[in-house]
């Protein structure tokens, strides 16, 4: 088969590698001191980056394999190359789409920066990283790509280093990320391990993607139950770890400092979705053991619902959306749960699209919000919540895929209650201490509107593939929504100053006629028809008596303890994290020795058993 | 007679004592000192199994000399940071350093 | 290689003492010349396994250039700062360690015994200085010549890069 695209489709990888050579490098020499020849070679980068994955989606079949020999020793020769399928490059192409838009949004944003070529640089670093990762062979050259988006990201987020806040942050997101790639790494070693160890086909050695089938039915036949489980918890872990699950879901508040197109890449596409992409691969293994799967399940409702609780109690915009994020990975960990990877790919790429836009459209720290964006940002936030587009396909079609398991649903349906409670609250909140203004600001509507159109498009596509109803999350959004309405917004109309003459006249004068008609109505049926009924008028008193004591012992009660018992979890956190580098080392050190005496434990079993 | 085994010995008894002295003194530069020790025990580790295993071409030794480069290197980044933090904190006890 | 026992016993109670030694030493300068002798002991060593050139680059490198320059920082460190006792974690990070060392001991004693009858060790070929330097060339400047450029370059960077930022913070004072 010879085909241009698909044989060179390696260009994908290498292009934003190479435009990030000619960045720094042209920097270092001082050749492309132009700001212009930068950015457009970035846009470029991405742009053909989406241009080939969309291409090449098209035109293969099945699994295109690319590889060479990098590393030999004796017997054991290590593989660097392309695992490319449809679910690799349904990602990237997700990924080059955003961070084509992101990049475009940053080329504003940074225009008063210094050392702007760098930023430039690292978000193709970036890109490379990521698509690396999607398109590794085997599971060596994974962990690489792994760490090098970790140290990108680190790259990234302590961007102005200068600061002190938000290099200590940097330092503490790429810490925490540590510890899950230490996990992935034993997991990968020891699985290699058993593979040299006791699988006749030595190429099974390196674990390449294409035989993850064989791999892992060997690796369940040939370890006993609790090696095999400790190897899938430790890949569990890493994946944890890297898509800020619940106790780690730390690093991504801690990643907040970063600016905010940093931020909309790194929740949308690039980083978190490393773990999910993980767990893809990786499924063959989890489905041989029932109870793994459920934990990946238990893992993803927890943090769902517990971030979208901590999400509801915040109320700064980033920190809210970064919990979103947390939230909205645990139902992508679900959908994997309960083995339905079409469900996480469709909520994959929804999230990717909605999160992006959304962080485009937040306005700087202590600046004022223009109407059209906030108009954006709402209807950005209405399709998370699962109200309209693409959110509500995601939502919906991984509703159907739970609904046979009773726990999962009402779960499920509480999360995307307060889900809803929290993103619907966000455009009020963020309003209240902001002036919205009149003046245009192109630099967000152009890649907002690309990213609102793609969630459109996405999801006329996805309408006519899948088949869902509309259930009971979309009503429990829905309900969310109105409570929202009635709670926060009073007088929500006076507070647009520059809203265009039609809103002007509707607020001021067809406004307060429908609303003295009411109000006549009302007085009409309140002194004729309730005033003749006072029985009634103590019963409605008397049930609000009531309702207001449910609601101070009941419900704040229980809001309490909530609080309360996430305040001594924390507290409990707290001892754990001291600040010493020593001490982080003498725990990796000791868990190390655990693991190893397990698994030298678990070996003399199995030599016993054998003898 | 000697064999692969005790140097092996040698080699990780080394790199435990290295490990033990980064993770519980308490000066800098003592830890820095452990450090090295790490890497000489895997260095040792290195040349044996070169000697004992591949006689034929010299692999594992030539692997051997750029992890002594290497180790020196690492060193070197360490202690310029070292420096560095040391002007800020004025002292090199590693409690006064812990600030992550 | 040397295989004698007497050399190899006393080298390795050296190397471990002076090993401990270092750790244990309140003071830093002590501790940093315990160090030297590990270090020099580890050439030593390196000469015995047969590897002459390893252990010349060991000694020059770790004997002789290392502890000048921790001797250095060690001098602008002042005086008062030098001696710190105590340990932190100390009791759990020793039995981690006893434990970690048996753990490696039982896996070398596995190795042992799980060994395959096909794998045998390769007699040991006796080669003149000649062929020494000559097999080291082609190893360093034909097989790895990648990750020497790699190493090279790595130095570049970390000698250019020290020297950038020194400049730029107004040299050591």
């Amino acid at each position: 088969m010879t085909d241009l695209i698909l044989d060179n489709i390696y260009l994908i990888l290498l292009l934003p590698l190479w435009i990030f050579l000619i960045i720094m490098c042209g920097r270092f020499f001082s050749v492309y001191v132009n700001k212009k020849i930068i950015h457009s070679l970035t846009l470029l980068s991405s742009f053909l980056g989406g241009l080939l994955c969309s291409v090449s989606l098209l035109k293969t079949e099945g699994i295109i394999e690319q590889s060479f020999q990098f590393i030999k020793i004796n017997d054991f020769t290590l593989a660097f190359g392309l695992h490319i399928d449809k679910t690799s490059l349904i990602i990237a192409l997700v990924l080059f789409i955003v961070s084509f838009c992101v990049q475009l949004f940053s080329i504003s944003y940074m225009k008063n920066e210094e050392k702007e070529y760098r930023f430039f640089a690292l978000l193709n670093l970036f890109n490379f990283s990521m698509a690396g990762l999607l398109f590794s062979q085997n599971m060596f050259q994974m962990y690489a790509f792994w760490e090098l988006v970790g140290v990108v990201s680190y790259l990234l987020i302590g961007f102005d280093y200068k600061k002190e806040k938000k290099s200590k942050a940097a330092k503490r997101v790429f810490i925490i990320n540590r510890i899950g790639d230490t996990a992935l790494i034993g997991a990968i070693i020891l699985t290699s391990y058993f593979m040299y160890n006791y699988a006749g086909n030595l190429s099974f050695t390196t674990l390449g993607f294409e035989d993850m089938n064989a791999i892992s039915t060997l690796l369940y036949a040939y370890t006993s139950t609790p090696q095999f489980y400790l190897i899938c918890i430790m890949f569990i872990f890493g994946a944890m770890v890297k898509s800020a699950q619940f106790p780690f879901h730390i690093w991504l508040q801690d990643a907040m400092e970063a600016k905010l197109p940093v931020s909309a890449l790194l929740h949308s596409a690039t980083m978190v979705i490393a773990g999910v992409y993980l767990l893809i691969r990786l499924l063959p293994m989890f489905m041989l053991e029932k109870p793994l799967l459920i934990i990946i399940c238990a893992i993803g409702l927890l943090s769902a619902i517990l971030c979208s609780i901590y999400a509801c109690i915040e109320t700064h915009p980033k920190k809210v959306l970064a919990y979103s994020t947390s939230a909205n990975l645990g139902l992508m960990f679900l959908a994997l749960g309960v083995l339905n990877i079409k469900a996480a790919l469709v909520f994959l790429i929804a999230h990717a699209f909605i999160k992006s836009m959304l962080f485009i459209c937040l306005p700087k720290e202590g600046e004022n919000i223009n109407y059209i964006t906030l108009a954006t940002f709402v209807i950005g936030a209405l399709s998370l919540a699962g109200l309209i587009f693409s959110g509500v396909c995601a939502k919906e079609f991984l509703y159907t895929a739970v609904e046979g398991n009773k726990i999962f649903a009402i779960l499920f349906c509480i999360n995307s209650f307060l889900t809803a409670f929290y993103i619907t609250r966000l455009p009020i909140v963020m309003i209240k201490d902001r002036e919205i203004e009149k003046s245009f600001d192109y630099s967000k509507y152009i890649p907002a509107g690309a990213l609102l159109i793609l969630n459109i498009v996405f999801y006329f596509i996805i309408r006519r593939h899948l088949t869902y109803q509309i259930a009971e999350p979309f009503w429990l959004a829905l309900t969310a929504w109105i409570v929202v309405y009635i709670l926060y917004t009073r007088n929500l109309l006076t507070r647009f100053p520059a809203a265009p003459k039609f809103i002007e006249n509707f607020s001021y004068k067809i406004v307060p006629f429908v609303y003295e008609k009411f109000a006549g109505v009302c007085s009409f049926v309140d002194t004729k028809i309730l005033g003749n009924y006072k029985p009634l008028i103590f019963a409605a008193s008397m049930g609000v008596k009531f309702s207001g004591l449910i609601e101070k012992y009941v419900m704040d009660g229980s809001v309490r303890a909530v609080t309360a018992l996430c305040k001594k979890f924390s507290a409990a956190d707290m001892k754990l994290q001291s600040k010493n580098v020593q001490s982080y080392n003498a725990y990796a050190f000791i868990i190390i020795t655990l693991i190893l005496s397990l698994v030298i434990i678990g070996y003399t079993f199995i030599l016993i058993q054998f003898k | 007679m000697i064999g692969m085994y005790h140097y092996l010995f040698l080699g990780l008894a080394l790199f435990v004592i290295g490990l033990l002295g980064s993770v519980c003194a308490k000066n800098v530069i003592k830890v820095l000192i452990a450090i090295e020790f790490m890497l000489t025990g895997v260095n040792i580790n290195f040349i044996t199994f070169a000697t004992f295993c591949d006689n034929a071409n010299f692999d594992g030794y030539i692997t051997g000399l750029f992890y002594t480069g290497l180790g020196a290197v690492e060193l070197a980044i360490a202690l310029y940071i070292f420096y560095l933090m040391y002007q800020k904190k004025k002292s090199d006890n590693i409690e006064k350093y812990s600030e992550l | 290689m040397i295989s004698n026992p007497v050399i190899f016993y006393i080298s390795a109670f050296i190397l471990i003492f002076c090993a401990i030694l270092s750790v244990c030493l309140k003071n830093v300068i002590y501790s940093l010349l315990a160090s030297v002798l590990v270090f020099f002991d580890a050439a030593l060593l390196f000469y015995v396994l047969g590897s002459e050139y390893n252990a010349i680059i060991q000694a020059s490198i770790y004997g002789f250039a290392v502890p000048v320059i921790i001797g250095v920082s060690i001098m602008f460190t002042g005086r008062d700062a030098k001696k710190h006792k105590g340990f932190t974690l100390p009791y759990i990070t020793i039995l981690c360690g006893g434990i970690f060392v048996l753990a490696f001991l039982y896996i070398i004693m596995i190795s042992i015994l799980a060994m395959p009858d096909t794998f045998n060790l390769q007699e040991l070929v006796q080669v003149s200085a000649f062929d020494t330097l000559s097999a080291f060339a082609k190893g360093l400047f034909v097989n790895y010549v990648w990750a020497f450029e790699l190493v090279s370059l790595l130095l570049t960077i970390v000698i250019a890069g020290i020297t950038m930022f020194n400049q730029k913070r107004g040299g050591i004072k």
